[in-house]
């Protein structure tokens, strides 16, 4: 029991770390570390962390997009290559379920904190910062648990269990939800292009979408073509408006 | 920017950016599939908004569109929040802000996950596995203090490098308020354009199946003429249900709820 509570109390602060801070100490590398000194095994700890973070190296959350869990693959990869004494690479197929159902969770966990950006809406109508700080900081708390229970369940009651508990979740309505979860974001860009995109900007939308998804160019080659574009538009606008001020006695002296 | 504006009062000090670099570690802290980092990017810019905006409306109004969508790398954000805070100090109107915010915030993403991310995670992390594998304690401590140097130093010098070079760069431009707007809006506009694809996620892996013949709507059809049409149109389609049928984005996140859920249990939607 306080080998479980400990690793939970570990896989939560580490929840904290992926999305805060950033120290990393969240990586296999490290938790493995850690778990080794919970359960009393400090070398095997250090050598499946080590295992582990090769597995998820190269796995990081790139443009918003969630690969498998690192925390929950790492912290209980390493605990049950301790406990069932396996090489940590036969470990981590055990934590792999676990990781993948740490990833949905947190899937339908940002979706659901789109309440946030609503409550967060509603006390900046007065100014209330305050407040805007608070909702910022203590949704923090949900993901410590996330992070703690999926841990926690596991290593208390047993792999079997926990699958069991894990797969009651109906599947249909959390792909449905994690569907929902990927277009959200459409939302928030739409928001964005309801106050910027006046019609004269449409070709600019246009043309940043070709760059993507025919000219795969990434967004840096994007944004310099934007630089080029505005440059060019800023001469543009000087010369027309300098012709405009100069008056029209001196565009006349080639004829 | 008038003559009046030529000295603009120093009303952001030292102290007020280096509380926006402990603040910018938190940028994630409420991270939402609706508006990303919208609330963190707020968080970390409330140091700077107190200074410029001294009553209520003005902050009412301040903190709404710095609540609007917002993503970037969470080690990058510093160059970013030091040059709106130079805009911020001079006065800039909020269209060029958030112009500006949004031209940024796309390309220091990509710098910040090639840098951070692909570079020197993969580095130092490989670093410390080979020490580990030899079961020397050494291996996670030179990780994390070699991965710290630069999590926290980039982070500390991009305020200030952003701060710097956001007020020399507007200094030149002093006198183009509408040049800035106008190049901001146009930079920015594009990085949406091609972020578009890459954030909304929507795709039909749905299989029609003709006799022998077997078609992907996805893979076969949907990749072959436009690739990324489903993530464009969704995001148009909602834009209009906001401009003309007054959906706001309770209702827009219901919409989509409803559709993700049907999407799902018709195996439609992947």
């Amino acid at each position: 029991m306080f080998q479980a509570l400990m690793l939970a109390l570990i896989s939560g602060l580490a929840g904290l770390d992926i999305l805060v801070v950033h120290i990393h100490w969240h990586r296999p590398l490290v938790t493995g570390l850690l778990v080794g000194l919970v359960l009393g095994d400090v070398k095997a700890g250090l050598i499946a962390g080590a295992t582990l973070e090769l597995a998820w190296m190269g796995l990081v959350p790139l443009a918003g997009a969630q690969p498998p869990d690192p925390i929950v693959g790492g912290i209980l990869g390493t605990a049950f290559a301790i406990i069932t004494k396996q090489p940590p690479q036969t470990a981590v197929a055990f934590a792999i379920p676990f990781a993948i159902a740490a990833q949905s969770i947190k899937t339908l966990l940002y979706t659901a904190f789109s309440y946030f950006a609503h409550l967060a809406d509603k006390y900046a109508e007065d100014g209330n910062y305050k407040m805007i700080e608070r909702i910022n900081i203590g949704a923090l708390v949900f993901h410590f648990l996330l992070y703690a229970i999926i841990v926690f369940l596991p290593i208390y009651f047993g792999m079997d269990v926990a699958k069991n508990i894990v797969s009651l979740i109906p599947e249909k309505l959390m792909n449905g939800l994690a569907i929902a979860g990927g277009i959200m974001p459409a939302v928030g860009l739409a928001t964005l292009l309801k106050i910027m995109l006046k019609s004269e900007f449409v070709p600019f939308l246009i043309l940043g979408f070709i760059c993507s998804v025919y000219l795969q160019l990434p967004v840096l080659a994007v944004a310099l073509i934007g630089v080029a574009i505005a440059i060019w538009e800023f001469y543009i606008d000087r010369n027309r408006t300098q012709n405009a001020g100069v008056g029209g006695g001196e565009n006349d002296e080639g004829i | 920017m008038k003559e009046s504006n030529a000295m603009p009062d120093k009303k952001i000090t030292r102290k007020d950016l280096i509380s926006v670099f402990w603040r910018c570690n938190f940028l994630q802290a409420s991270f939402n599939y609706e508006r990303f980092q919208n609330i963190g990017w707020a968080y970390t810019m409330i140091p700077i908004l107190k200074k410029i905006y001294t009553t209520k409306e003005s902050m009412a109004s301040a903190l709404k569109s710095y609540l609007e969508f917002f993503n970037t790398h969470p080690v990058l954000i510093t160059p970013i929040a030091g040059i709106i805070a130079a805009m911020e100090e001079r006065g800039e109107d909020p269209e060029s802000i958030r112009g500006v915010k949004v031209a940024l915030m796309g390309p220091l993403g990509g710098i910040g996950d090639a840098i951070v991310w692909l570079t020197f995670l993969p580095i130092f992390a490989g670093i410390g596995v080979s020490l580990s594998m030899q079961g020397n304690i050494a291996g996670p401590i030179i990780f994390l203090i070699l991965f710290n140097i630069v999590n926290f130093g980039l982070k500390y010098w991009g305020i200030f490098f952003g701060y710097n070079s956001g007020l020399s760069l507007l200094k030149s431009l002093s006198g183009s308020v509408q040049s800035i707007s106008k190049a901001a809006s146009t930079i920015g506009i594009l990085v949406i354009g091609s972020l578009i694809p890459s954030y909304v996620r929507l795709s039909i892996p749905y299989t029609i199946t003709a006799g022998q013949a077997k078609v992907n709507l996805q893979t076969d059809f949907l990749d072959k003429i436009m690739p990324g049409i489903l993530p464009l149109g969704v995001t148009l389609l909602i834009l209009y249900l906001m401009r003309k049928k007054n959906f706001n984005t309770t209702t827009a996140i219901i919409f989509i709820i409803v559709i993700g859920i049907l999407g799902s249990y018709t195996g439609l939607l992947g």
